[in-house]
């Protein structure tokens, strides 16, 4: 993608720039619900709005059907010219990806991976907006570093669960995928400082090991000891492997 | 400490060459013009209850700071990206 005011050509998978005056500078993602079903998300957000857009005369909130029906049954990747070589998937394998930063200070370790500035509930940042590679920064002998890890969640790994406790460059995660509806979250699996584990779901809901029940797409508990807690989300993309693959080599893929 | 400069020159620029993603060295193709892909720059809205989307219609959702946005991935094949403010926040969704 393009920037009107300099033209610098962005990724929208990284969030960064690869060409142009802007080279280099790097976008924050923000957490959000990558896809769902219209009729899930407006009962869980009630008071959402809805993209409006001029179609033949009249405004629309969606089409009939998908342009990229083809593209999506089809086995190719669509891109020309490029080999893609990581065959551990299929390259049109969909996937959840997911990154998880972690900044080490001197000698301790921070652990506050996806640490937020917000309320530490939705969004995500990039902290310090590094680019998320290992890198560091910092002056005055107060060097930072950063490490990141990348996790691949084959959609297959949903079929017969919508829940997968996992962990992510130390950090307990929950990955929650709902087949039918399409709905996608990456939480941090901690409350009050302390790991939780989910056992059960029902829908979107989810009970861990404490018998609080979450609703997995908004985060928050609705009865039990946690009641009223609400979960960390993590930024997280459904993509197909290849591209996955591509922009970060160095991923791992879930294995149960 | 001349030494030691260098080396540590040279460990980061080996380091460096070491972490550069792959896809840095990816042939950039360009196919379409600029804008031939409108992006949506001002963005309209209309409440849920006058939205008219089947049920089970795909949308991308965003949520900050108490304020929700939902977008149609059918309209978004057009577009591709909507600017746009959710929660006081400055973002791109993108698909």
């Amino acid at each position: 993608m393009y920037d009107h005011q300099t033209r610098s050509l962005w990724s929208h998978i990284t969030g960064k720039a690869i060409q142009g005056p802007l080279k280099g500078k790097q976008l924050k993602p923000l957490a959000s619900m990558p896809q769902i079903e219209w009729n899930k998300w407006m009962t869980n957000y009630p008071n959402t709005k809805v993209l409006s857009v001029p179609f033949r005369g009249s405004m629309v909130e969606s089409l009939s059907h998908d342009t990229y029906q083809r593209y999506h049954a089809s086995r190719d990747t669509g891109v020309s010219g490029m080999k893609y070589t990581d065959k551990r998937l299929p390259n049109k394998s969909l996937v959840i990806g997911v990154q998880v930063q972690r900044k080490y200070g001197e000698d301790r370790l921070d652990g506050e991976a996806g640490a937020d500035g917000q309320d530490g509930t939705d969004g995500q940042d990039g902290a310090d907006g590094q680019d998320g590679t290992d890198g560091q920064d910092g002056t005055d002998g107060a060097v930072a570093h950063y490490n990141t890890q990348y996790s691949a969640y084959p959609l297959i790994q949903f079929a017969k669960t919508a829940i997968l406790n996992d962990t992510v460059n130390g950090v307990p995660l929950l990955i929650f995928h709902d087949k039918k509806s399409f709905a996608t979250a990456v939480f941090r699996r901690i409350v009050d400082n302390k790991v939780i584990l989910f056992t059960s779901t029902d829908g979107h809901f989810a009970k861990d090991n404490s018998d609080t029940e979450w609703n997995l797409i908004t985060g928050e508990a609705t009865s039990g000891k946690h009641k009223g807690k609400r979960l960390q989300r993590l930024s997280s993309v459904n993509i197909y492997w290849f591209a996955w693959a591509r922009f970060y080599p160095e991923t791992t893929i879930y294995k149960p | 400490m001349k030494h030691y400069t260098l080396i540590l020159t040279l460990f980061l620029s080996l380091s460096l060459c070491a972490t550069a993603a792959d896809y840095d060295n990816d042939p950039i193709r360009t196919l379409l013009n600029f804008d031939d892909i409108p992006a949506i720059i001002k963005p309209q809205f209309v409440p849920a209850t006058k939205a008219k989307l089947d049920m089970d219609a795909p949308v991308i959702g965003v949520t900050f700071n108490d304020e929700s946005h939902a977008y149609s991935i059918y309209l978004l094949n057009g577009h591709e990206i909507v600017n746009d403010v959710v929660g006081g926040e400055k973002i791109a969704t993108t698909w």
